[in-house]
């Protein structure tokens, strides 16, 4: 039975969330300590800034037992005396919920930015580690390679991760729609607000130059040494519009630091070449006016933040496409797991018919058909054999079909009653099925296309 | 003989046209955003067909003006009908060469209409009238003014998608075609290179022209307004070269004023259609007459 213990950004706050999260160097240690925990079979460790969360089998049909070792671990983890202390925040989902859970993170849509395409590559980076680990192999593994190839139709399927969802890049997407790309261009940070920061940084990347600009000359010079740009004096903002390209605005000052004159000035010296201002300060930092000069465009705090929401309310739009997408997936793994159920009992059945059958064959070869040749012999042991096929046939497809639709129990108890069936060979047999169609060729991240069945 | 020529013409013709119509059709699904539906990536894909598609009618548009030109045995630049399907041929050329060059792929969506009106039209209208006096002036004076209507009906397009880029941008209204046209530099950046490349041909056309009309003694008012119009477009687009490098007038006025010269040429272009109309008319009239 999969399992999911853990706790995001929808029921924890941050403070409990950064006591759990686990980073590249604590990771290794969390892993080797849930596998002591025999109530487990697999697992795997999930940390993000927005999720902490452990996915795992459990070992036996027991599902009680594996979530409360799941919950001592993560207590122990966060440092906390009792899990108890974890209890309101820690959401728990088990079966069909926990694998539609699994699909739907790897998908983004449990993120807090909707359609974000972050949390694929930390689903991966996860799975890859206790890939390593020796923790992941079988079904669970089977699920969480079949959640990546679930994200992958998500994001092609629908427009779920189109649009601008952030200031920064709606920013950015202003830009290229003005310069294509910046390779040529210059950016200039006016001020050195957080927002503005985060904008030019995007920003930034593909500019041919990034410079700063503050009223403080030292932060100006700090943060272009962390943002690889370079400073200039307050007193030269007039020249560094002449040359800037993009300016993102972002100062404290309560009146306009760029004014219509100085823009015309600068307009002037830049011979007409397009401006755009990208003015995230409240109040803003750029006349209005400045709009409306001849290749110049302000786009202030309220202007970009109408195309976030516009760019929110389209990835909603797409949720519903994308949960039918995920629905169907989830059927479809079930189906595949289920199957795997009652796969034991078919073998069983199988190995009993032939037992019987060629233990008659062999007694026979002995005796009244001792004068048979070796031709004969085998012909009669090829028609026993499909003998065999044909009769079980049906059986087999019926059993099948009930796997897939859930309730297979009670009819698989009652095939090994009817052909007394070992329980213990079938079980041992379906760890020879589990290892034969999972760990064949262990999954890995790359395996996304790979189909069940 | 000269029937099988004109039976492979007419496949050419055939060809031709059909890729110009899917081009356009292409082209005008991409700026309505058709079709809208998912996956997204269907959209694309068809829109990247559609300048494949010119640059597939172009060769056999020039195979075209060819071997019509040898069956109809006309000197291919006389007529206008013919005229003007060598432009929106070299239209279509230029467009195959700059556009990867300026990433303006939109314009496309201009000049293969464009190229298809011409190409059908150099078909319907009838053949006008040889010009009353040869010049070894004129051959000249065709050639650089077809390359150069050429290259501004493409700085036109570009000129046109600019202004819905920018008029977008002043409104913040970010949506709709504005996210399918190219950025606003790279369109101001080709519809300059094209008027910088199509100017000279220009020159040399309005030279020419000039030449010529003192060689022959034109006088007609049809002719002075020809002339007049041509020496406004030519001024015109002097005029918007020269104040982008001295003044730095860019974008919106750059816009403005290659539409307006690109508009004295049209002018330019309608008075020799009607001429050679007139011609047709007058030498139908003639032949009329006991």
């Amino acid at each position: 039975m999969i399992l999911v213990v853990g706790l995001s950004h929808r029921t924890a706050p941050v403070d409990v969330r950064e006591r759990l999260a686990a980073g590249a160097d604590t990771l290794a240690t969390v892993l080797a300590r849930l596998a002591r925990r025999t109530e487990l079979s697999e697992f795997m460790f999930l940390s993000t800034c927005n999720r902490v969360e452990v996915i795992a089998l459990a070992a036996d049909q027991s599902a009680g037992d594996a979530l409360r070792a799941i919950r001592e671990e993560l207590a122990l983890h966060g440092g906390l005396s009792h899990d108890a202390e974890l209890a309101p925040y820690l959401y728990e989902t088990r079966d069909d919920d926990a694998v539609r859970h699994v699909f739907r993170v790897a998908a983004s849509l449990d993120s807090m930015v909707l359609g974000e395409p972050q949390i694929l590559g930390q689903v991966k980076q996860a799975y890859d580690a206790a890939v390593a680990a020796g923790v992941l192999k079988g079904t669970l593994a089977r699920c969480v390679s079949r959640a990546f190839a679930v994200a992958k139709r998500v994001r092609t399927e629908t427009a779920i991760g189109v649009g601008s969802v952030s200031i920064a890049s709606v920013a950015v997407d202003l830009a290229a729609h003005m310069f294509g790309d910046l390779s040529d261009h210059a950016v200039l940070l006016l001020g050195a607000g957080e927002m503005a920061e985060a904008a030019a940084r995007s920003l930034g990347r593909g500019a041919r130059a990034l410079r700063i600009c503050n009223r403080s000359f030292e932060r100006a010079a700090a943060l272009a040494g962390q943002m690889h740009a370079s400073a200039v004096p307050w007193d030269g903002l007039d020249s560094e519009l002449a040359h800037a390209d993009v300016v993102v605005a972002s100062t404290a000052s309560q009146t306009p630091v760029v004014t219509r004159e100085m823009v015309k000035r600068a307009m002037k010296a830049r011979k007409g070449r397009t401006l755009l201002f990208v003015d995230i300060a409240v109040p803003r930092n750029v006349e209005p006016a400045v709009h409306a000069i001849d290749n110049v465009y302000v786009y202030n705090v309220d202007d970009l933040e109408q195309e976030v929401a516009r760019g929110m309310k389209a990835r909603e739009k797409e949720l519903e496409a994308a949960e039918k997408i995920v629905a169907a997936e989830v059927a479809e793994f079930l189906a595949w797991s289920r199957g795997l159920e009652v796969q034991p009992t078919l073998v069983a059945m199988r190995a009993k018919a032939r037992a019987v059958l060629f233990a008659e064959l062999e007694k026979s070869l002995s005796g009244r058909l001792k004068h048979l040749g070796e031709g004969d012999r085998a012909a009669l042991q090829q028609m026993l054999e499909s003998a065999v096929n044909k009769w079980l046939h049906t059986p087999t497809t019926k059993l099948k079909s009930r796997a897939a639709d859930g309730d297979a129990e009670t009819l698989a108890a009652t095939v090994r009653f009817l052909f007394d069936l070992q329980e213990v060979s079938a079980a041992r047999e379906a760890d020879r099925v589990r290892a034969e169609s999972d760990g064949r060729s262990a999954p890995t991240a790359g395996d996304e296309d790979e189909r069940l069945h | 003989m000269r029937q099988v020529k004109l039976d492979f013409s007419d496949l050419l013709f055939g060809a031709t046209a059909l890729s110009y119509l899917a081009a356009s059709a292409l082209f005008i699904a991409f700026l309505v955003g058709w079709p809208s539906g998912r996956p997204q990536s269907l959209g694309v894909a068809l829109a990247r067909w559609a300048p494949r598609l010119v640059a597939l009618a172009v060769p056999l548009h020039a195979a075209h003006i060819v071997l019509s030109s040898l069956v109809l045995h006309v000197c291919p630049v006389e007529g206008m009908h013919f005229a003007m399907s060598i432009v929106s041929m070299l239209a279509a050329l230029a467009y195959v060469v700059a556009r990867r060059r300026f990433r303006v792929d939109v314009v496309g969506a201009f000049v293969a209409p464009l190229a298809l009106t011409f190409l059908l039209a150099s078909r319907v209208v009838g053949a006008g009238g040889p010009p009353k006096l040869r010049s070894a002036v004129l051959p000249f004076h065709v050639a650089a003014n077809l390359l150069g209507v050429a290259l501004f009906t493409l700085a036109f397009a570009a000129a046109v998608a600019y202004l819905v880029q920018e008029r977008h941008l002043k409104r913040k209204d970010l949506h709709g075609i504005f996210e399918r046209l190219p950025p606003l530099e790279a369109l101001d950046r080709a519809e300059h290179r094209f008027l910088v490349a199509g100017f000279p041909l220009l020159t040399i056309g309005v030279l020419t022209g000039t030449l010529w009309a003192r060689e022959v003694e034109a006088g007609g008012a049809a002719e002075i307004a020809r002339a007049a119009f041509g020496y406004v477009s030519w001024a015109l687009f002097g005029a918007v070269l020269l104040l982008r490098a001295a003044a730095g007038w860019r974008g919106r006025r750059a816009a403005y004023g290659t539409i307006a010269g690109f508009g004295f040429t049209v002018l330019v272009l309608a008075l020799y259609v009607v001429r050679d109309a007139m011609t047709a008319q007058a030498v139908a009239a003639a032949g009329a007459l006991p």
